[in-house]
């Protein structure tokens, strides 16, 4: 099976090529089936992949298959060829089995959009794309893999291009990729002018003979991090992806949740020689995660929308697999995308059914109560918020307790943060949770009219993915459970010469116990205190255009904790959160963003003006550089 | 040689069926000759032939340019075909055309002074006339005027500084010069040095390097859509390949007299083009804009003058000619339909007619130099060639200045796919324009496959 | 040492009349100093031993063109008048900057005059010698121009001639 590698990204291109070539014409049906169809297809191959690599004693875990040399110039050289690991395979597995059950979802939820067999084209050449990039075998390929996603994500935000907004959404994430490609690609040019080769195998060997913090391998390292910044949204670069919600649902799901923004802890994992080298960097990339993970817990906790509530976690979830990169953690790393892509494909599919039944609401204010009317979606949910909130023993508690445990190792303030970060994500999770499902319908009666569960190709990913939630965990038992750590033997191969340079500190059984024991009270008194406000008080995030009333504020006087709470907890997070989304990140981060494309659309305008039409004035400034060039020559 | 020869009496033979009236033959004649001077001319691969006392010489180098112009040249005339529908004067056009192709051809294969400036001069007298063909149009007259005195000014420029070089090595002949730089290093006097910079100055204004690219938005935009087109591909080829074969073959081993100044020409071309470029409203001028950013990447081979800038540059050339031959053909097409060459024309193409767009998008991705496109290998190469001689300043300088450039050209790729105008009638497009739409397609994305072919010619 | 008289002479002559061709108001005024400088540049080829270059710089220059160029000026009916006003701004620029220009190209070209010029041959401007050197090594720029000129006819004739519908 290892040898047929090539299969596995030929397949969702031949997909995207008959889709494109031909999807206009053909009924919607046929269109899902050759567009799910092909992802299946690679993702049969890639389970045999995997399982082969399984079997494979150690030194038959790493294959590289290439293709044809694709450009010869000098010594700079670059191979079409495929680079199989256990890293890569894993990847190829999350992105086509997910893949397949969201073009299966799509199928269902696209149903009525005139769009619906563009969308299967994109979503095809999206995962063509993404392939590329988890399975090449140097830099250059990764670049091409990466500029591909960016390409297709930019279509998908703006899939409903009608829309204004949304052009802008898709222009935003474009611009913003952009400003991270380019530090992709300054790293990728002084890895070849510092190792002389751009493929993975040398650009690793070589590596090892330099010591740790040398400059020029912390300036590679800093650069490459820059291009993960932008694609895996993390400060400053990431308030794109909220913004990207506006594409459809299942683009949400697979582009902005699953896949696409962990390319760039792909990268850094499949790089981690070259940051385990960079001992400064890796500080910065923990820094950064744990920054973004904190500041995106805290706007996600005043968000009403229920697909940006989602976003937020999202930014917040990557930073947290950063801080897990950054204290050395790559396994756990890897081993939170992995549950991160499953619960929050689910989550974001469950919104997108509850967003079907809604018809097309997405404020979690007008929701509630759609326990009864939409059973499987709730129940999917619900485990969905309790792998993400780190309720034992779903996926989510295994992999960022596991990160949380480095963490801990590494540094006693950070992991505080990080404990405080999971706490916020607990409560804004079951509070998005409560405010849809429980308490009373709160929307139009044309909407509780209109209330129905999804079709089943709705619901079958869901459940599906709702079954990987509860399980995925497993594969990462922590130590204390005397069990194996599944995930931590298959990766070892990848991470081993990383392995060999960190410090082996093991925490104690009894240290470890305890973390986890934080980790779950902290939780569970979060969640407590979301089902008191939400379930029992059936308290509802005001309307933007009321302010509140004092009748209104004496009803909640009788919550004395309530009212503490909110005092010194949530207000001041709310106004902070608040403050920071509006001041920090719509006026700074945007503004600096914005800033740098006006300047140079003023200078364009002025430049302009250079431009008289007076021929004398052409012929002056003709001559006027003869004479300086003549100067010059004269002065040499 | 035999290919410069078919291309002077295709020229006579147009002016004739004038007389004989055989004119509505003439358009697949020419085509038919135009393949022929590329089958006679591909015939001299690796012969290195000099002609007439080593005025000319049919080098690799040389055989692989007149390929490319005379390629370029077949594409232009598919895409000019019902332009000369229209126009009463259709021998005197095509009688010009070819004949700026001869001296194109000179251009590129001359190894003697006295034949670049023959060169260069067939091919800019054709021009002025050929900018100024639409007599009633004052923007064409205007055009015509500017070019022509702006043009005279810099020939003025080209020939003192031949003379100088003349005055001091007593010979017009490329390797004479080369060898006398040589043998007399350290011991050549200023006299030499002005003449160098002199031609610098001509050649740059051929190829609008700023601060000398004045002229070229204004004749841009004032003449006809598809001199406009010849101008931005077949001239700017031409031009940069006798710019490049002078420097090479003659001046690479005094590159501190112009490796500076030239470098500082091309940041200001780079950022000159690609900035302004972003205010247009006309996509006619915003193509005149891009032409002269692009004239600003092709100087890093000037700069990088090593052994991989000839098949840069030759990639590069070809990459952007056909990108730009398929993006003037979309934009003919569309001005031919509302009359209108200002960017909202493009508003809903991709509803209007999805095959022109997606044409359009391509071309404009590829001028961007977005990966698997043929653009994207052309500044690969470029910027490698210049990096291998160390010129990194210069290379960042061009991929900011390429970030710049995306802006732009994403503007036609919003204009056509998001945004809708107030004319959604269906676009018709002709076959023969489908077929060189198709032609330019596949080469666009055969030339970013096969770059290493095309990069291993030269 | 009349030879370099005669030279200073008709360079001063030259750079005069140069002069007077910009600064004339009256154009024909200027047609008249520039048939003058090129008499004069006439004089130069005499004095380098060129005179068949010297004949038909005056017959083809001073001659026909400028005949030409004195029928067109006079059908124009160009005068003092109709000489469009330019603004002094763009006149002082362009003195400084052509002064610039002077100033430079003599200051790089100083210290040339000591330089070792390859000697050519002296009787190379004579005819039969020019004849030699044109059929013989420059045969093809020779023939070369002729498409030259047929492009500057062709063009010529295309927007002189009216457009027939």
């Amino acid at each position: 099976m290892i040898k047929l590698v090539a299969l596995v990204p030929l397949f969702p291109i031949i997909g995207f090529l008959l889709l494109g070539l031909f999807g206009k014409k053909w009924s919607k049906s046929l269109a899902s089936i050759v567009g799910s169809g092909a992802i299946f297809a690679s993702f049969v191959v890639a389970v045999g992949i995997f399982i082969e690599l399984l079997g494979a004693d150690a030194a038959h875990k790493t294959a590289t298959f290439s293709l044809f040399e694709w450009i010869d110039a000098g010594k700079f050289s670059v191979a079409i060829s495929f680079l199989i690991d256990p890293l890569s395979s894993l990847f190829i597995l999350i992105i086509t089995g997910i893949g397949f059950l969201i073009h299966l979802y799509s199928a269902g939820y696209m149903h009525d959009d005139e769009g619906h067999n563009k969308f299967f084209s994109y979503l095809n050449l999206f995962i063509f794309f993404m392939l590329l990039l988890v399975l090449g075998s140097n830099y250059v390929m990764m670049f091409v893999g990466w500029e591909g996603v960016g390409l297709c994500s930019y279509l998908l935000i703006g899939f409903w291009f009608k829309n204004t907004n949304y052009n802008n959404a898709a222009k935003k994430a474009f611009v913003m990729n952009r400003i991270g490609d380019l530090g992709f690609l300054l790293g990728i040019v002084l890895i070849f002018i510092t190792f002389g080769s751009v493929d993975y195998a040398t650009v690793f060997e070589q590596a090892t003979h330099f010591t740790s913090g040398e400059t020029v391998i912390t300036t590679i390292t800093i650069l490459l991090f820059i291009g993960a910044m932008g694609k895996s949204a993390q400060l400053p670069l990431f308030t794109w992806l909220p913004d990207a919600m506006a594409g459809p649902t299942p683009v949400s799901a697979l582009i902005h949740a699953a896949t696409m923004v962990t390319a760039g802890i792909y990268m850094i994992a499949r790089s981690n020689i070259l940051f385990t080298l960079a001992p400064v960097t890796l500080e910065i990339v923990a820094i950064t995660g744990l920054a973004t993970a904190l500041f995106a817990a805290t706007i996600g906790l005043a968000q009403n929308d229920i697909k940006k509530v989602l976003a937020y976690s999202t930014v917040s979830q990557l930073g947290l697999m950063f801080l897990a990169l950054g204290v050395g953690a790559y396994t756990s790393g890897v081993f939170h995308v992995m549950t991160h892509a499953f619960f929050k494909a689910l989550l974001f599919l469950g919104a997108g059914s509850v967003i079907h039944a809604m018809s097309g609401e997405q404020d979690i204010r007008f929701m509630g109560g759609l326990k009864k009317h939409l059973p499987i979606t709730f129940l999917t949910f619900l485990i969905g918020t309790m792998a993400i909130a780190g309720v034992p023993p779903f996926a989510g508690f295994f992999s960022k307790d596991e990160i949380l445990a480095h963490v801990f190792e590494h540094n006693k303030i950070m992991w505080l943060l990080g404990i405080l970060t999971s706490m916020m994500t607990a409560f804004y999770m079951f509070r998005l949770f409560f405010l849809v499902f429980s308490g009373q319908f709160r929307g139009t009666k044309e909407q509780a009219h209109h209330l129905h569960e999804s079709p089943k190709s709705m619901t079958i990913p869901l459940i599906v993915l709702a079954v990987l939630s509860v399980l995925g965990g497993f594969l990462g038992l922590p130590e204390t459970f005397h069990a194996k750590h599944l995930l931590e033997g298959f990766l070892e191969p990848v991470f081993e010469a990383s392995e060999v340079r960190m410090l082996p500190n093991h925490l104690t059984h009894l240290t470890e116990w305890a973390l986890m024991g934080v980790a779950v009270i902290t939780m569970i008194i979060v969640v407590l205190v979301a089902r008191s406000k939400y379930v029992k008080n059936n308290e509802v995030p005001v309307p933007e255009s009321t302010t509140l009333k004092p009748a209104h504020k004496l009803v909640y006087n009788k919550y004395f904790v309530d009212e503490f709470y909110n005092a010194i907890f949530v207000k001041p997070i709310n106004w902070l959160s608040q403050k920071f989304h509006s001041i920090f990140e719509l006026q700074f981060i945007d503004g600096i963003v914005n800033g740098m494309g006006s300047l140079v659309v003023w200078t364009g305008r002025n430049l302009r003006y250079a431009q008289t039409g007076n021929v004398g004035f052409y012929i002056f400034a003709m001559v006027l550089s003869v004479v300086l060039i003549l100067l010059v020559n004269y002065l040499r | 040689m035999k290919s410069l020869i078919l291309l002077s009496g295709l020229g006579v033979l147009t002016l004739l069926s004038e007389i004989f009236n055989f004119k509505r033959k003439i358009f697949p004649v020419v085509l038919l000759g135009l393949l022929g001077t590329i089958v006679l001319s591909a015939m001299y691969w690796n012969t290195n032939k000099h002609y007439f006392n080593d005025m000319m010489f049919f080098d690799n180098y040389a055989v692989a340019f007149t390929c490319l112009i005379s390629f370029i040249a077949f594409a232009w005339f598919l895409l000019s075909q019902n332009y000369f529908n229209e126009e009463t004067n259709l021998t005197d056009h095509f009688a010009l055309i070819l004949f700026a192709l001869v001296g194109a051809v000179i251009m590129v294969s001359y190894q003697n002074m006295s034949m670049l400036f023959l060169g260069i001069e067939t091919l800019s007298l054709s021009l002025y006339v050929l900018a100024g063909s639409r007599k009633n149009d004052l923007h064409s007259n205007e055009a015509a005027l500017k070019y022509f005195l702006m043009g005279a000014f810099a020939t003025g420029f080209l020939l003192f500084g031949i003379a100088l070089i003349y005055g001091v090595t007593g010979s017009f002949n490329l390797q004479t010069i080369a060898n006398y730089i040589t043998l007399n290093s350290g011991n050549i006097p200023a006299l030499f040095y002005t003449g160098v910079l002199l031609m610098m100055v001509g050649m740059a204004f051929k190829i609008s390097a700023a601060p000398f690219h004045f002229w070229a938005p204004d004749v841009y935009q004032g003449s006809p859509l598809v001199i406009t087109a010849f101008m931005a591909t077949i001239v700017k080829t031409a031009a940069f390949a006798a710019f490049f074969r002078l420097f090479f073959t003659c001046f690479s081993t005094i590159e501190s007299v112009w490796g500076n100044i030239i470098f500082v020409m091309a940041i200001l071309t780079l950022a000159v083009g690609n900035i302004t470029a972003t205010y247009q409203e006309s996509v006619k001028r915003m193509l005149a804009y891009s032409s002269i950013a692009h004239a600003g990447y092709m100087l890093l081979a000037i700069l990088a003058m090593n052994k991989f800038s000839a098949g840069s540059i030759l990639f590069y050339t070809a990459a952007y000619s056909v990108a730009s031959i398929t993006a003037f053909t979309v934009l003919s097409i569309i001005i031919n339909k509302s009359n209108n060459e200002a960017i909202d024309a493009f508003n809903g193409l991709g509803k209007r007619n999805p095959f022109l767009a997606f044409a359009m998008t391509v071309a404009m991705l590829s001028l961007a130099g977005i990966p698997p496109m043929a653009g994207f290998f052309g500044k690969y190469y470029l910027f490698n060639a210049a990096l291998q001689s160390g010129q990194t300043t210069i290379v960042l300088v061009a991929v900011l200045a390429s970030l710049v450039g995306v802006y732009y050209y994403f503007k036609a790729i919003i204009a056509m796919y998001f945004k809708s105008g107030s004319d959604s009638s269906p676009v018709e497009v002709s076959f023969i324009h489908k077929l060189l739409l198709v032609l330019t397609l596949v080469l666009i994305f055969a030339m970013g496959l096969m770059s290493d072919f095309v990069i291993r010619l030269l | 040492m009349m030879i370099k008289y005669i030279f200073y002479f008709l360079a001063f002559v030259s750079v005069f009349s140069a002069l007077m061709v910009v600064v004339s108001k009256n154009p024909v005024h200027c047609v008249l100093y520039l048939i003058m400088c090129f008499f004069s540049i006439a004089g130069h080829y005499v004095l380098l031993n060129a005179q068949f270059l010297a004949a038909v710089h005056v017959i083809v220059y001073a001659g026909a063109i400028m005949v030409l160029f004195l029928f067109v000026i006079m059908l124009l009916n160009l005068n003092t008048q109709s000489e469009p006003h330019k603004s002094t701004w763009l006149k002082f620029a362009a003195a400084i900057t052509s002064g610039l220009l002077l100033v430079i190209l003599v200051g790089t070209l100083k210290g040339s005059e000591t330089m070792v010029m390859p000697v050519g041959n002296p009787n190379a401007g004579l005819i039969k010698n020019l004849g030699n050197t044109l059929f013989k090594d420059f045969l093809l720029p020779f023939e070369v121009s002729s498409i030259l000129f047929l492009v500057a006819m062709v063009g010529a004739v295309m927007l002189g001639k009216k457009e027939i519908k």
